[in-house]
Order: structure tokens, then C-alpha cells, then sequence
């Protein structure tokens, strides 16, 4: 154990090389670009800069069904450019973490200032249905332990792991402790050692591409229920019980740094593993007369919140990348017990 | 893959064919009758068995499109993947292990159109894989539309009146980058077994574009009653040229 002074996107890119990295694809991006410059002249990695951010997906895509732990960073505009073959990760059950430092968006919008505006994107980016496992650290050490679990969550699921970060956790400098986890093994076959076909076709065992619904429906279930497994052992939160509160602040990420600041007023709810959501907000929720809503964005997790409490859940929206804490304590103000 | 072993150590002489590189059980192909995807199969199955491919060191890979079955049909490890992509999946591959022969076999649109510009790069990156491009002139699958390789003024759903557009010159994008180009067509058979088999066996990233006859959705729309009068006009319009730096237009060949 060794205390070292890291940025949040080199914590990534030096737990992402302990964790058995030994292939990355990327394009370069602000914010995320600091994660390819990290791992240039690495070793055991294996190292392409692509043409593009689809280039970068599908890289991985093959270097993972080759043999190799295979990750690739970006920020919004290129994870929108991934999201095709997000998707066919997931129907060939491909093992992968996608890192995306978030920017304020839509569009090439605000590079470099931070947004939580791909929340949502993670979920449902990618056409059909998929039930990703996401993970957003907001410290630069979180990010150094997730980015382990992300690649450990990506083997025992067969399927890409995303890791949010966002401008600023991904440019932040911080003090940490690099402890030792533990590491997933390779269980995927390498190819070259067999006469398996993968495809994005809905699929069954020898049949390459099928209409039956049925089969479909199977194959979904099954995504469904092994994601929701694999998620159950990084149950990962962060509480902060306040009795004297009757509101809870749910915030997470970067904004999340900011919430404790209102702990005496609040009670703090951060979730890490941001999806599938962690089943504990249930209870949590329930000790308190109101729920309110973080999010750097004009409102996109608040509904995932809502969706899961079937209760009105207030949203705090920060937009535009600036992150005031009058602002936000003017927003705030009027959810304490006292007015 | 035990019958290909058998081959490689010798106590079966000929009763092995190149088909034992294909899944039996899955022929015949889906293809439309007088598709020239099959020709391409069985010439790919041929050169892995001259250079004596075996599961252990082989992988197709193959994007969306008729040609983009291609992948499916073979008993080795194969990947179907998203369209356009097949070479980064292929690039990924290589990269990470270098022992394998990594084909890709897609059509014209795929690799071409919607994937033209991983082909610039990685004819720059000179990544060793091998590309055959099934190119038909046509987007087969999706009803008749006009496609990169789709000649000017020809009929197609989407030309009513004649493609407008010139097209691609895959030759000078690999040749750019000193990579190896072969043209040929699925009619001069033996030329195309030697540009296939080349392919394999050359040091860096290979292109072989092989014109291959639609009936279905572009033949019928330009006057051709069926497939063999197709493959005639292969047989009338391309004369073979190996001896030279650049091909023209009615030529095929190998550029190193």
C-alpha cells in the first residue's frame, strides 16, 4: 500500500493496467484523454489510437473475444458514437468496461466543464434491450477501486461494464492509497480454440440468427437475470443518516462532492453502482417525507428514482457545467425541515 | 476438427475436402439461387486448405449484409459483427493474437460504404488481416440499392434512371498505402483462387475484391435474364493483367 498524488483519469488508466488491461482502443477526447496518454509505453498493454470512437468499440470488441481484458475511454460524443456496438456486446456477451468522462452536452457542448447529462444514454443508448451494470465514483481513490470491480463485474457477466466519471472527478488531483483487489480471471474461451459463431443476431446454441419469439424472449430473460446477479456483489452506496432530517439528498458523482456540505441539514443518499439500482434506496426512502434530486442535467435519474419509490421525488437541476454552492443552497433552502 | 488433423499428418490422402472447413449442418446456403457468394466460400475454404489453416489459427470475421453470413457457415471461431465494423473486429483480434489468420469476408457496402473509413486506416495501420470484399455492386439484402462499387449509369432501385455517381476506386486507397490489392471476379475461378491464396500468405493487410454476381436485386433490373449470363459478361468485360503497377477499369490482377 503506497500513497500516491493521482488525477482521477490516470487512477483509472494504472488500476485498469493492475487489473489485467492487456488491450485498449481509443480515440482522443477532452476529457478523457488523459486515460490513452496514461497508458502509451505500458507494457503489458497492448495499445491502438483509432480513427474513430466506433473503431475504438469494436477494437475492443475483437481484442476481448481474443483473449484479452480490453477497455476504451471517451466523453459524450463518442460514447454516442458506441452505442451500436454497446449493443452488440451485449447480444454476444462480450466482456469490456467503457469508461466515459462526462462533458456538458448535447452536441460537441461545453468540453472540458462537467455534466451528468449521459446518465440516462448508459441505459438506454443503445437500440433493443440491455441491462447494463454502471458505476459512478466521485473520488480520483473510488475510481481507482471500481475501475477493478468494473473489469471484474465485465468478466463474471460477459457483458461491458460501464464506468461514468465526469469532467471534473475524471481532472481532479487526489491523495490515494493504492490497496490490492481482488482480480476476475478470464472465464471466455480465447478464439482460435473452438467453432463457436458470435453474432448480434438473436441466436440459439448451434442456430446462427433465429425468428422465433420465443427464443428471443429467452435470451432477454437471460440478460436480465445474470446482470442482476453480477450487480448484487458490488452493491456499492454511500449513506448519511441525518434524524433530525425529514428530506433525503440523493446526488452522486461530482455533484455528490458538493451534497456534503448539507449534511447537517440532510440526510445523503449516493449511489456508485448507478445501474441496476441498488434495491437498499427502498428503505432507505422510506425514513423520510421527501426525496430530492441532484443531477447535473435537466432531470434524468430523478425518474429512475421516482420509477423505484412510486413517489414524488423532487429534482435540483444544475445545468451549464458550473458547479455554485449558493446556487445550490438557494435551490435547497426550501426542502429543510425548519421552512 | 479432427478430419483437417487427419489431413495434416498424413494418413488420409484425398477423401478430405476444403467443405470439412464449413458447418455440414448448415448447408445448403440461404443465398438466392445463382448467388456468387458461395463461389467465394468454396475459393476462401480452398486456399485455408492449401495453406493447411486449422481451427487452432484461423478466425472469420464478417459485418452485416448477405455477405456477412459468410462468417456462420464456417466450423472454426467466427464473428458476425455490426455493420461497417468488421475490420476494427479484425484489427482487435490481431493484435492480440498474432498466430491467428484473421479473414474477413463482407460485401462492398459493408466495407466500402458504411465502413470505408476504417479501410483507409487501417491500410495506413498495415494490420495483418485479410479482407475479401464480395462486391456486387449492389446492397443485395436490403432490396437493390445503388452501392459503392455500383458502376456509373447503372440501373439500381435507388437509380432509377442510371447511377449518378462514380465508383469507388478501392485499387488507390490500398495502393496509397502499399498494401496489397488483387481485383478479380467469381467467373476467372482459378485467377481468384490465386489472388484468395495469395492474400493469405501476404505480410500485412490484403484487399481482394471479388465481383460476384446479384441476379436477384441488381441483374434482373439491368437486362440480364440469370446468373450465368452474369457471370459471361465477367467473362467478356475483365481480362487478367498480373504484370502491371495499376489496373484499369476492364482489368484484373494482383498489386503488391
Amino acid at each position: 500500500m503506497t500513497k500516491i498524488l493521482l488525477q482521477g483519469n490516470q487512477a483509472i488508466a494504472q488500476a485498469a493496467v493492475k487489473a489485467g488491461l492487456g488491450f485498449y482502443a481509443g480515440y482522443p477526447i477532452t476529457p478523457a484523454s488523459e486515460i490513452l496518454h496514461e497508458l502509451v509505453d505500458k507494457k503489458t498493454v497492448k495499445l491502438l489510437q483509432m480513427e474513430d470512437e466506433i473503431a475504438s468499440i469494436n477494437a475492443i470488441i475483437g481484442a476481448s473475444l481474443a483473449g484479452a481484458k480490453s477497455m476504451t475511454a471517451t466523453s459524450g460524443p463518442g460514447f454516442s458514437l458506441m452505442q451500436e456496438s454497446i449493443g452488440l456486446a451485449h447480444m454476444m456477451e462480450v466482456p469490456l468496461v467503457i469508461v466515459n468522462v462526462q462533458r456538458v452536452g448535447p452536441s460537441t457542448g461545453m468540453p472540458t466543464l462537467p455534466a451528468q447529462g449521459d446518465v440516462m444514454q448508459c441505459k438506454y443508448g443503445s437500440h433493443g434491450d440491455y441491462f447494463p451494470i454502471v458505476f459512478y465514483p466521485n473520488s480520483v481513490d473510488e475510481l481507482y477501486q471500481y475501475t477493478f470491480h468494473a473489469f471484474n463485474a465485465a468478466e463474471e457477466s460477459l457483458s461491458p461494464v460501464i464506468l461514468l466519471s465526469d469532467g471534473y472527478v475524471g481532472h481532479l488531483y487526489e491523495t490515494i492509497e493504492t490497496k490490492e483487489y481482488e482480480i476476475s480471471k478470464r472465464t471466455l474461451p480465447p478464439l482460435g480454440t473452438s467453432n463457436r459463431h458470435f453474432t448480434g443476431l438473436t441466436h440459439e446454441g448451434s442456430l446462427p440468427a433465429t425468428s422465433d419469439p420465443e427464443i428471443h424472449r429467452k435470451f432477454i430473460k437471460h440478460l436480465e437475470k445474470k446482470q442482476k446477479k453480477v450487480a448484487k456483489k458490488y452493491n456499492g452506496y454511500e449513506y448519511i443518516e441525518n434524524a433530525s432530517s425529514d428530506t433525503l439528498l440523493i446526488a452522486y458523482g461530482a455533484l455528490s462532492r458538493v451534497s456534503y456540505h448539507f449534511k447537517d441539514d440532510f440526510a445523503i443518499y449516493r449511489p456508485v453502482r448507478i445501474f441496476p439500482m441498488v434495491e437498499d434506496i427502498k428503505e432507505i426512502a422510506g425514513q423520510y417525507k421527501k426525496i430530492v434530486v441532484m443531477e447535473m442535467n435537466a432531470g434524468q435519474y430523478v425518474n429512475e428514482v421516482e420509477r423505484m419509490l412510486h413517489r414524488k421525488v423532487h429534482l435540483i437541476s444544475i445545468l451549464g457545467g458550473k458547479i455554485d454552492l449558493q446556487e445550490i443552497w438557494t435551490k435547497l433552502r426550501r426542502f429543510r425541515r425548519d421552512t | 476438427m479432427d478430419k483437417i488433423e487427419t489431413i495434416q499428418e498424413g494418413y488420409v490422402t484425398k477423401v478430405i475436402t476444403h467443405l470439412n472447413y464449413l458447418k455440414q449442418e448448415r448447408l445448403p446456403t440461404q443465398w438466392c439461387p445463382g448467388c456468387g457468394n458461395g463461389i467465394v466460400l468454396k475459393l476462401v475454404c480452398q486456399a485455408m486448405e492449401k495453406l493447411n489453416f486449422s481451427q487452432k489459427d484461423t478466425v472469420v470475421v464478417s459485418g452485416i449484409g448477405c455477405s456477412g453470413r459468410s462468417a456462420g457457415f464456417f466450423d472454426l471461431d467466427s464473428v458476425h459483427s455490426v455493420h461497417g465494423r468488421a475490420i476494427p473486429v479484425a484489427e482487435g483480434i490481431k493484435n492480440v493474437n498474432q498466430a491467428l489468420n484473421v479473414i474477413i469476408i463482407s460485401g462492398d457496402g459493408d466495407l466500402l460504404g458504411i465502413g470505408g473509413n476504417h479501410l483507409l486506416h487501417a491500410s495506413r495501420r498495415n494490420t495483418n488481416i485479410s479482407i475479401i470484399c464480395i462486391a456486387n455492386s449492389i446492397y443485395g439484402m436490403t432490396g437493390g440499392q445503388s452501392s459503392p462499387t455500383t458502376e456509373q449509369g447503372s440501373r439500381t432501385l435507388t437509380a432509377p434512371e442510371g447511377n449518378a455517381d462514380t465508383p469507388i476506386d478501392a485499387q488507390a486507397i490500398l495502393k496509397a498505402h502499399n498494401s496489397y490489392y488483387a481485383r478479380t471476379t467469381v467467373f476467372h475461378f482459378n485467377h481468384a483462387d490465386k489472388c484468395i491464396t495469395e492474400s493469405f500468405k501476404h505480410e500485412g493487410l490484403s484487399f481482394v475484391e471479388i465481383r460476384t454476381q446479384c441476379i436477384t436485386n441488381d441483374g434482373r433490373r439491368r437486362g440480364f435474364k440469370n446468373a450465368y449470363e452474369m457471370l459471361m459478361s465477367y467473362k467478356d468485360t475483365f481480362k487478367i493483367n498480373d504484370n502491371t503497377d495499376t489496373l484499369e477499369h476492364n482489368e484484373i490482377g494482383i498489386i503488391r
